[in-house]
């Protein structure tokens, strides 16, 4: 080998050595995930490891903020982050943990359900790391993850999923996938052992009432819908024809109770909570979308899918003003309260009473079209 | 020469062919031959939607879907809220109609209803068609009603509709599930009176007045 090669060969395993320690910290720093700061109402923080200790010092413990009422009441859990590239669904946790006063009951919110999902995201579909957000204290940062467990804490996926207890059979990286884990394993793998905190936290707290906050493609057949547990279908018939009645068009369905795994049929299957899981259109989660932008992620606008309307190919409505980031947490946020005061209605002795969360007319229809996108929702956040 | 022949008749033969496909077909319409309706409701069959102008039902009420959405649970609640009295089965059958006068069948499909219900399309059409049928047989009144929109439209709901429509006495349909005209179609051309409505919250304005 001549002089001029080992230089070459020098050079090229300094760069490749360069751009493995720019990536490796890049990946490293995900794990430094931004938190909601402490609204009005929480009293305490807590580790989902203090209700599992099995999932102490893993990946997969993640905080619980829990907003005690004046009163005592009922008891209310919402599951932000389950899939932690459905941007709704956590910023409608960050949102109610920062503007809740609840005044009867008290109400638990974990902003990453999956937490290790959190801290990676699927390069693979051009998604975004990182959006900002001004807010009250000025420009956030928040995470854009992925739909699964992080494959650096749980690897690798078997060719077949196997769900326990039922047995059911899915595609083997369901097996990342928290929402297909439910109700969990104790000496499972990760992303059971989640599901199985998350299902201790209900056991143990007598949580009444549990939501999960998820966002789904717009070519996905149940959209714009809330899915029950067969034990909800009161209090989500009474709910869902409240939002329809404010101009919220809200699909009502039943859980399948073959379909294993899921929060609407297994928390309600072996917990006593009442569950509830609701879904919006994010247009980066679709394959008929065109590049993912962040002006895609937070305001829905995608030419695209206008076409795509046009031709037919949608389950949601789609124009030109897209589906922005308020009017998706706008219809998360209205359907706990919605769903929340039909509980209430039935269980009056025992009632989950808060204010202060803005409502879908404050985050969306009243708001000044030119701040929708990620501009207005910052405004509500400290 | 037998070959140019033989290409004259197939050039002919494709000619007359895309003739046939071009010529315009008589379509009829849906629900073209459905029963005429009603028992007691006023409805011209003229070709003209009508509204209900006479209450002709009679509690109580056997109340079930057909197409196993949870839209017929929402209907529910609401004749809960209004007092009436009704028995609520997304599985009934002829036999489980009981001492009921009216049966009210809230018309979408809804896959994870099948799922939950444990029953395929096919199935959950047979066992309305079997409802339907029995309670033609005993003298109910029928109510139909499509409640979800746009949402409830599509192939999987579509399957329902003109069946069950179109035995209807009486139709109740939210305006924004019947763009197309299907429902009012199948309604005007059997003569069945029906109400068009803009909010499923609306069904508490006009199903008591079907009610004697």
């Amino acid at each position: 080998m001549t002089k001029k090669n080992y230089i070459t060969a020098a050079l090229s395993l300094a760069l490749a050595v360069a751009i493995m320690v720019y990536t490796g910290m890049n990946f490293l720093a995900a794990r430094d995930l931004p938190w909601p700061e402490q609204g009005p109402s929480v009293t305490d923080i807590k580790l989902l490891s203090d209700w599992f200790p099995g999932l102490k010092d893993t990946n997969g413990d993640t905080w619980v903020y829990v907003l005690q009422g004046q009163k005592p009441g009922g008891k209310m859990l919402v599951l932000g982050g389950t899939h932690a590239n459905e941007v709704s669904g956590y910023m409608s946790a960050f949102t109610f943990i920062e503007t809740a006063v609840v005044e009867e009951g008290t109400v638990y919110v974990i902003p990453y359900t999956n937490h290790s999902a959190m801290t990676h995201n699927d390069p693979g579909e051009g998604n975004l790391q990182y959006f900002t957000l001004q807010t009250k204290s000025g420009a956030r940062t928040f995470r854009y993850g992925s739909r699964a467990t992080n494959p650096v804490d749980q690897w690798p996926d078997p060719d077949v999923y196997v769900h326990f207890p039922s047995g059911q059979q899915l595609s083997g990286s369901e097996t990342r996938n928290i929402n297909r884990g439910y109700p969990g394993r104790e000496d499972g793998n990760l992303t059971e052992k989640m599901a199985y905190g998350v299902a201790s936290l209900i056991r143990a707290e007598n949580i009444d009432l549990t939501f999960d906050l998820h966002e789904a493609s717009p070519e996905y057949p149940v959209i714009n819908a809330t899915v029950v547990h067969q034990n909800a279908i009161d209090i989500g018939s009474e709910g869902c024809m409240n939002l329809l009645l404010q101009g919220i068009d809200m699909a009502l369905e039943q859980s399948p109770i073959n379909f294993h795994g899921l929060t609407h049929r297994e928390l309600g299957d072996h917990t006593e909570t009442l569950a509830i899981l609701m879904e919006t259109a994010n247009a980066s989660q679709g394959r008929l979308r065109g590049a993912t932008t962040l002006n895609q992620v937070l305001g829905g606008w995608d030419d695209c899918y206008v076409v795509s309307q046009k031709l037919n190919m949608l389950y949601v409505p789609w124009d030109e003003n897209g589906h922005p980031i308020e009017e998706r947490c706008g219809r998360h946020l209205q359907g706990i309260y919605e769903y929340s005061q039909a509980f209430n209605n039935a269980h009056p002795d025992t009632p989950i009473v808060y204010s202060g969360v803005p409502s879908y007319a404050e985050l969306f229809t009243n708001a000044d079209p030119a701040t929708l996108g990620g501009a207005h929702l910052g405004s509500f956040l400290m | 020469m037998i070959k140019k022949i033989s290409a004259l008749l197939l050039a002919g033969a494709l000619a007359f062919s895309l003739t046939a496909c071009g010529k315009e077909d008589s379509v009829t319409p849906p629900g073209g031959n459905a029963p005429a309706a009603s028992s007691g409701a006023a409805s011209s069959g003229s070709g003209e939607l009508t509204g209900l102008t006479e209450a002709f039902a009679e509690g109580p009420v056997l109340l079930t879907t057909g197409g196993q959405s949870a839209d017929y649970q929402m209907v529910g609640t609401l004749m809960k809220n209004l007092g009436m009295e009704y028995e609520l089965n997304n599985v009934a059958t002829s036999a489980d109609l009981g001492d009921a006068k009216t049966l009210v069948v809230v018309v979408g499909g809804s896959s994870k209803g099948l799922g939950a219900a444990g029953i395929d399309a096919d199935g959950e059409l047979a066992r309305v068609d079997e409802l339907i049928k029995g309670a033609e047989d005993a003298g109910l009144s029928i109510i139909v009603m499509h409640t979800g929109g746009s949402a409830r439209r599509g192939d999987l709901s579509d399957k329902f509709i003109a069946p069950i429509f179109e035995k209807a006495d009486y139709a109740i349909v939210v305006k924004s599930g019947d763009e197309d005209g299907l429902m009012a179609g199948i309604c005007t051309n059997a003569g069945i009176p029906a109400d068009m409505i803009d909010a499923i919250s609306d069904v508490a304005t006009v199903l008591p007045k079907a009610f004697k």
